[in-house]
């Protein structure tokens, strides 16, 4: 039987390639999706730096947020992206973090906890964001004030250890960017498939390992959602499954 | 194995359908591999979103609108350009996620993973209401309340109907044929209203060589598995893929026929030669199943669950779409004994107006003013649960039923 559906998955694979034309989209550059667009653009914003702060403690602050009536509905930024070329400037490894800022708020129910201090200057408005206080890391005017980058990671992830929700490693939260591959990938022009992955494989081993043992390989795998089946890792669309198309 | 198909950035990686599974020959792969980067829409797409042999003809909320979408059909890729994998979280290339259609998983995606159980968050009077109604309602019964939005899909798939060389496909409104020689007779649907059923997740299914009933009118591939009893089910939107496959009345089980000829000597294939009766020999000989001669054109079922397209939140469906009771409604005192001053009249029409989808050209004219839009009573109540009381809460609100 397993002989049969091996041989079965291979014509399965086969059958199911040979109607489509599989070929893989290139964006055109005129497209754009609108909400990110804002927040990249405000992501790029750098203001100026807040020398000085009002010195609260927590409830202080906490209060003087609730006196002033700072609340969700006051949120106008729904939504941010962590990219700020502050840290940019210094190291880029990752792409940027998505921030639900709006989420945040109704989540926590507490300004406070994010925007803990105010600039001294009563001109200015009551909550300011990060990259106004906290910016180039070792600012030896303010050798006590952290950079952008620990004050998000500081700030993230001690707060999602202590809610027990939310992320605390590293790709939880942005994806590490690609190295650029142009002087890594050692090929002969006209190099053909063969030589190609296993010009992949002198590098990415554990990954071609880790591949084998998946539903995009073998086409079959755990099926703990389906009534009669949940232990069994045998049934999939290279095997077992039926269809009507 | 293809590292590129997954990998590849540039949008110059094609495969050559006749070379199973081989690139086009005049691929540039060095330049390809080069460029190597994350998965993407498009490279998830290349695959996913031609599944059934073509663009948006299975998955009713997957398509090629989906490399570079509009923002009204779906917010999470087309306002905020999420990556597949941004939701379906890879770890070791196993990729998460539940699939209605077939059995594997590896590790599931849930709206709730980002959006919690109390998505609505701003703490308003609507808010309340809708955090009680996501207890019973999967989100997309509100958030996406049409399937195919931007693309008709094949709803129907008549294969007894295959074979007639001679008959010319006639394009239905959305441009889509309605028949194809080797295929049968298709129906296709655009910005279609789902069916809804109570689902908790699991599913029946029926795999190769299952016993089915051969006399039930439908026989249902994938079914999902819930009820209005339990407390973890929910209602939730499904396309339904209909169609006529055959059956081994002797065998009591499904027919799989070979189709795609393996080689010009291929005797069997039905694409080639046009016989039921050998391609379904050879079918099943393939899965290592007795085909026994005596076959019927059943009706079969697959219900897929609608997961994508989600729209934004402003286009969601309105109280007043489903509760018929609270159209000519002026305050909350049905419910709640004080006056309140809510403009309770924009809290229960706030939400998806179909005749601005119209406007954007989608075919939904028949749905404006539409009410009951997930029909109650096919669901188990006895109608508007706040005329008729809840699936566990009835409330004395003063009215007898009417």
């Amino acid at each position: 039987m397993i002989k049969k559906i091996v041989y079965f998955t291979a014509l399965m694979l086969v059958t199911a390639l040979m109607p489509m034309h599989l070929s893989i989209h290139k964006a055109s550059a005129a497209w754009t999706a609108p909400d990110q667009e804002d927040a990249k653009k405000r992501a790029k914003e750098v203001v100026p730096f807040i020398k000085e702060y009002k010195d609260e403690h927590k409830t202080a602050r906490k209060i003087s947020l609730m006196d002033a009536g700072v609340s969700i509905n006051d949120v106008k930024d729904v939504y941010f992206l962590l990219d700020s070329p502050i840290i940019k400037e210094r190291e880029d490894h990752y792409e940027p973090v998505r921030f639900a800022h709006k989420r945040h708020a109704a989540l926590t129910k507490d300004c406070s906890k994010c925007h803990h201090l105010r600039p001294k200057d009563e001109k200015e408005l009551e909550t300011t964001r990060c990259s106004a206080c906290h910016q180039d890391s070792f600012n030896s005017e303010h050798p006590e004030r952290i950079g952008l980058k620990a004050a998000y990671h500081q700030q993230c992830i001690e707060c999602h250890r202590t809610e027990a929700k939310g992320p605390v490693d590293c790709k939880g939260c942005h994806l590490q960017n690609v190295p650029d591959h142009k002087n890594l990938v050692k090929l002969p022009d006209n190099a053909d498939v063969f030589q190609v992955t296993a010009e992949c494989l002198r590098c990415h081993d554990a990954q071609a390992n880790d591949m084998l043992t998946t539903a995009h390989w073998l086409w079959r795998g755990p099926s703990p959602y389906t009534t009669g089946h949940r232990k069994d890792i045998m049934h999939g669309k290279g095997t077992t499954a039926l269809n009507n198309y | 194995m293809d590292c590129l198909v997954c990998h590849d950035t540039t949008g110059k990686y094609k495969k050559d359908p006749p070379a199973a599974g081989m690139p086009e020959k005049d691929v540039d792969l060095k330049l390809v591999a080069e460029n190597v980067g994350h998965s993407s829409r498009a490279t998830c797409g290349a695959c996913h979103f031609n599944g059934g042999g073509g663009d948006a003809i299975k998955h009713a909320d997957m398509s090629r609108q989906l490399l570079e979408p509009d923002r009204n059909c779906d917010v999470h890729m087309g306002g905020y350009d999420f990556s597949c994998t941004e939701c379906h979280k890879t770890r070791n290339h196993k990729i998460s996620g539940r699939s209605s259609s077939v059995p594997v998983a590896e590790g599931e995606v849930t709206c709730q993973q980002c959006h919690s159980e109390e998505p609505h968050y701003c703490g308003s009077l609507l808010d309340h209401h809708l955090n009680k109604h996501a207890k019973t309602l999967d989100c997309n019964v509100c958030h996406s309340p049409v399937f195919a939005k931007c693309k008709a899909t094949k709803t129907w798939w008549d294969w007894s109907k295959a074979g007639d060389k001679n008959r010319k496909p006639k394009k239905d409104k959305y441009g889509q044929p309605d028949y194809d020689w080797k295929k049968g007779e298709f129906k296709w649907e655009e910005s279609a209203v789902p069916s809804y059923a109570w689902d908790s997740g699991y599913m029946n299914r029926v795999l190769i060589g299952d016993k089915v009933n051969i006399n039930a009118a439908v026989i249902n591939l994938t079914e999902p598995v819930g009820s209005i009893k339990d407390p973890a089910s929910k209602i939730t939107p499904f396309k339904i893929m209909k169609g006529v496959q055959a059956v081994d009345t002797d065998n009591n089980y499904i027919i799989v026929p070979h189709l795609f000829p393996r080689d010009k000597e291929d005797k069997t294939a039905y694409w080639k030669n046009l016989d039921w009766e050998k391609a379904f020999e050879d079918g099943m000989k393939s899965v290592g199943l007795a085909y026994s001669g005596a076959y019927r054109w059943k009706e079969t079922w697959m219900y897929w669950r609608l997961e994508h397209e989600v729209m934004p939140a402003d286009m969601a469906l309105s109280c007043v779409q489903c509760h018929d009771s609270l159209k000519g409604e002026k305050t909350c005192n049905r419910c709640h004994q004080d006056n309140r001053d809510v403009d309770f009249k924009n809290i229960a029409h706030k939400g998806t107006d179909f005749s601005f989808m119209k406007s954007q050209g989608r075919d939904v004219e028949h749905l404006i003013e539409k009410t009951d839009y997930i029909n109650f009573k096919a669901l188990g109540y006895k109608g508007d649960p706040i005329i008729h009381g809840g699936r566990f809460k009835k409330l004395p609100m003063g009215y007898k039923d009417q």
